[in-house]
């Protein structure tokens, strides 16, 4: 229900096609960036070598490649599903994995600068949502995949 | 107009606090019906949590939505990835009976419920189209006559057009509208719509980032602008932290990055310490002077009048 799934008709012809080439900013401007190399990997069954590749990553999800595909789907989706696939393995740029942490921990991306707003005379900041969404986490995860760890200690 | 809650994002309160400064200064100048709330967490961030947890993304998103959809009000947010997030998360739960059956089941569990009710805006749509251009206008003391900008609409402000719906994906207008309804010209060139390559810097590859941000500000620099003008927190990470970078390095583009409200706030009337213009890290101050120049300046009209009554053409 929650996962993302590709659609290998619509990677058939996006495999053939490349008209999104001449808009991604990623393919015009990152030397070797060619995401139907990725997408022909998929196709064939060797998604797996790109798992730890930098490529997946460097798709910039700005859906240009989306809004001129003639199939309203573009590459983006191959990359997105590639990454979640890396995900699930435990493989993600560091930077990605602290932002996790951060964001599961504390239900933000960084937590607003009070002496900053002070400075500025700005009011204070609202509460924020964590303790509902830490719950929610819990409710989340005991649904996908049964009691987490330290719930089960308890 | 109806009452709206700002969601001011994660990265506008934790690293650049002066873009709510201004935002905040804009919005009470104009007298709209804003007001902040309590609850909201992240958006979330797409290729920090949708790239590992796609459920958890859709989750969290349709929570943040039901905090709006309960008070019966609308969201605007100054944050194009935001905004975008919010409002993919929408359409996907809004076109799959089912999956909103499960998202709602699992918000019941902490009390919440997810309609989808409340309208979701950028910051740019809702002053073109809610706002409006006559208004704007009217609350201008001084306009950017005579100063060129170029306008980066940032991806997510009008992509994916599925769910946002507010501007042609491929080519939009309302940024330009809203630059000409201040008296500044929006200049054409050939990357406006390019990616600022924020999300780069955001996956360990700052380098790229910084090659990315180049292509840009290379072109700005040989237009000849004032301004790039801009409305969303990464792309100002982009171009003017990481255009500071470069310019530590010795690499100089000289093109000053101003948020929407920056421009508004100041053709309002307000100082440039008023909107928090100290906090941007590239040099805003030859763009004021410039404009202070070209403000003090008899307009072209008065000018000649002013040139004929001297050569006594009128006496």
């Amino acid at each position: 229900m929650f996962d993302i799934h590709l659609d290998f008709d619509l990677l058939e012809k996006c495999n053939r096609c490349g008209a999104c080439y001449d808009i991604c900013p990623s393919c015009l401007n990152i030397d070797g960036y060619d995401p139907r190399a990725v997408i022909k990997d998929i196709l064939n069954g060797n998604a797996g070598r790109w798992l730890t590749s930098v490529h997946i990553y460097q798709c910039l999800e700005c859906h240009h490649c989306l809004e001129i595909c003639y199939q309203n789907y573009g590459f983006e989706n191959a990359m997105t599903a590639m990454r979640l696939r890396a995900a699930r393995q435990g493989i993600h740029p560091p930077q990605v994995r602290r932002g996790w942490d951060m964001f599961v921990k504390t239900s933000r991306l960084g937590e607003p600068s009070l002496a900053a707003r002070k400075k500025l005379g700005l009011p204070e900041p609202r509460e924020s949502g964590k303790e509902e969404f830490l719950k929610l986490l819990e409710v989340y995860r005991m649904r996908r995949h049964g009691p987490s760890p330290c719930l089960r200690e308890r | 107009m109806k009452e709206f809650a700002v969601f001011w994002g994660c990265t506008i309160q934790a690293r650049f606090p002066f873009l709510e400064k201004s935002v905040r200064v804009v919005l009470k100048g104009m007298n709209l019906p804003f007001r902040d709330m309590d609850g909201f967490t992240c958006c979330p961030e797409k290729s920090l949590v949708n790239n590992i947890d796609h459920g958890l993304w859709l989750l969290t998103a349709a929570r943040n939505i039901s905090l709006v959809d309960k008070e019966a009000v609308d969201l605007v947010s100054p944050c194009t990835g935001c905004v975008s997030n919010l409002a993919t998360a929408k359409g996907e739960i809004l076109s799959n009976p089912r999956k909103e059956g499960e998202i709602n089941s699992l918000l019941k569990e902490v009390g919440r419920e997810f309609k989808g009710t409340s309208r979701l805006y950028h910051l740019v749509p809702f002053f073109h189209d809610e706002v409006g251009i006559q208004k704007i206008k009217q609350s201008i003391k001084r306009d950017f006559s005579g100063m060129r900008f170029a306008v980066h609409y940032g991806c997510h402000m009008m992509r994916p057009s599925h769910s946002l719906k507010n501007d042609d994906p491929l080519e939009p207008k309302k940024f330009d509208n809203l630059i000409r309804a201040l008296g500044g010209e929006s200049v054409e060139y050939s990357t406006k719509l390019m990616c600022c390559g924020q999300g780069l810097d955001r996956v360990d590859q700052h380098d790229r980032a910084l090659q990315m941000a180049r292509v840009k500000l290379r072109e700005l620099k040989n237009t000849g602008v004032d301004a790039m003008a801009l409305c969303c927190p990464s792309c100002f990470l982009q171009f003017d932290n990481n255009q500071h970078l470069m310019e530590k390095e010795g690499e100089r583009f000289n093109v000053p990055v101003l948020y929407l409200t920056d421009l508004m706030g100041l053709a309002m009337g307000y100082t440039p310490q008023a909107l928090g213009l100290d906090g941007h890290r590239v040099d805003t101050e030859p763009f004021l002077k410039k404009w202070k120049e070209i403000s003090s300046r008899p307009s072209a009209a008065a000018a000649f009048s002013e040139g004929m009554k001297k050569e006594g053409s009128f006496i």
